[in-house]
């Protein structure tokens, strides 16, 4: 079977109606700077862990398939070692991770037209000397990427992005302490959440509130003070205990 | 196929290590830098490790400020004695591979599989081992949650394994001091009842004694030693200043 262009066309259109549609219900991803480092958070329905320790400095989340997930953070596991043994842990970047080692085969895999799609959306973030030094990538199931300072954000809907985003940008004026980070990031979540209309509460501790009740909250930082060898930590029941009980 | 295994995955990426295999050509010993003398003894909170500072390349000095105490990772310190270029390749590689395990199973190995990972690099090495140009022994120092105590373990250079009650050695200045070890349990008491201090002034002592029967050996005279402990709480250095004033006590005696 031959393929015409029209054919080709109208297969990447179905692919991405594809992923898009089933990312749409996804729970959204913040991620922070902050004094104390790099904060990610969501909240998730499931027991599976949705934020990964990738690097020395880096982290990832995503939302989408678990199994599309998983072949991310192996890909990005395995490049940021192999190079990171080779030359050196600073020659691992946020930039050759999902740049290099990641966009050009999501790029493949999604124009390949005998193949299913990853259905992932993915924020990587890379923890910095300062706050400035901080990145955040955000990677596309097509491959496509882009980079924002401070914060960064995946949800679902190009919607719920820009509202969470609007939510964030003006707190990230000034480097917040981590608490108040961390109740920001709630806050963009919950307003994602019910820019993708997933929710009937309009107040978004509300929102949140609603999510607690059958979701929990996974939260993880990358800490920029730490002495430890490894500085990404998931967050404690125990840490995330006062900001769930308002 | 094994999940998260380090090696594997450098070989798909078409990495080799060891990065220097044996040749067939004639062995030489005097290639290469060697490092010296390494100590771990026990302490009440855990594990001490001391080492001087000295490389040698045959009869020549090459560094005074040589560093062969390292972590593995944020519980387990090593220390080596022998071919620098092998030994810190074989860090790297650990360090990585732990680091590996870890990030790419989701779980943390456990001190038996870092113990086996050790002698997996160890037997790796051994072709350039026997041919005397890419030996080194390795002393692994952790803190073991499930006993509450710092352990301590030695390696022969094919990469077996022993575990030692109270203290491990390994270098040319080593071999020298063994039984003054003995001798310290057996007329002070067991290492692992001492405060941190005192297995400081102890150990450090044995380094000095080390250097003056050993010449690649640096000693405590010229340049500071290395000092790390392993306890339940990490890896920490041994700050400069306690070790200056343990060693104006005892150069002067």
């Amino acid at each position: 079977m031959a393929f015409t262009p029209y054919d080709w066309q109208q297969t990447l259109r179905q692919k991405a109606d594809y992923v898009e549609d089933r990312l749409r219900e996804g729970s959204p991803i913040v991620g922070l700077s902050c004094h104390e480092g790099v904060l990610l958070v969501t909240v998730r329905r499931s027991q599976q862990r949705k934020i990964f320790e990738i690097y020395d400095r880096l982290a990832f989340a995503g939302l989408g398939n678990q199994s599309d997930l998983e072949t991310i953070r192996q890909i990005a596991v395995d490049f940021a070692h192999a190079e990171g043994f080779a030359r050196s842990p600073h020659d691992v970047s946020i930039q050759r991770v999902v740049g290099v080692a990641l966009s050009p085969a999501l790029k493949q895999s999604f124009s390949d037209p005998l193949r299913l799609p990853l259905v992932v959306r993915g924020l990587f973030a890379q923890l910095g000397d300062s706050p400035q030094d901080d990145l955040f990538y955000l990677l596309n199931y097509d491959g496509e990427f882009s980079l924002a300072h401070r914060c960064g954000v995946a949800a679902g809907t190009e919607g719920a992005r820009e509202a969470m985003e609007r939510v964030l940008t003006a707190f990230t004026q000034k480097t917040p302490k981590r608490d108040a980070a961390l109740e920001k990031a709630l806050e963009a979540w919950a307003v994602g959440r019910r820019e993708a209309g997933a929710t009937s509460a309009s107040d978004w501790r509300a929102v949140l509130a609603e999510a607690l009740e059958t979701s929990a909250v996974e939260a993880a930082l990358l800490e920029r003070h730490s002495r430890r060898e490894r500085c990404f930590r998931l967050l404690s029941a125990e840490e995330l205990k006062p900001f769930l009980l308002r | 196929m094994s999940h998260g295994d380090f090696a594997q995955l450098l070989e798909m990426y078409g990495l080799r290590f060891p990065s220097v295999e044996a040749s067939p050509s004639p062995p030489s010993s005097s290639v290469g830098t060697h490092g010296t003398t390494v100590i771990a003894v026990k302490f009440d909170q855990g594990v001490l490790n001391v080492a001087d500072r000295r490389a040698t390349a045959g009869n020549a000095i090459f560094s005074e400020d040589a560093e062969k105490i390292l972590k593995l990772d944020d519980e387990t310190l090593i220390a080596i004695a022998g071919s620098y270029a092998a030994a810190f390749e074989a860090v790297r590689f650990l360090q990585h591979s732990l680091k590996y395990y870890a990030r790419s199973q989701l779980q943390e190995m456990s001190l038996e599989g870092k113990l086996s990972e050790v002698s997996r690099v160890l037997s790796r090495a051994l072709p350039s081992a026997l041919q005397g140009i890419g030996g080194f022994l390795p002393i692994v120092s952790a803190f073991d949650r499930a006993k509450n105590e710092g352990r301590i373990f030695f390696y022969d250079v094919m990469g077996a394994r022993f575990e030692s009650r109270e203290f491990g050695a390994a270098g040319s200045g080593a071999e020298r001091i063994r039984g003054s070890f003995e001798y310290i349990v057996r007329t002070k008491g067991p290492f692992h009842t001492m405060k941190l201090e005192q297995a400081l002034s102890e150990t450090l002592l044995l380094l000095e004694i080390a250097a003056s029967l050993d010449t690649a050996t640096g000693g405590i005279r010229h340049s500071l030693p290395l000092a790390k402990i392993v306890t339940a709480e990490g890896i920490f250095d041994v700050p400069e200043e306690t070790l200056r004033s343990i060693q104006k006590t005892l150069v002067k005696e």
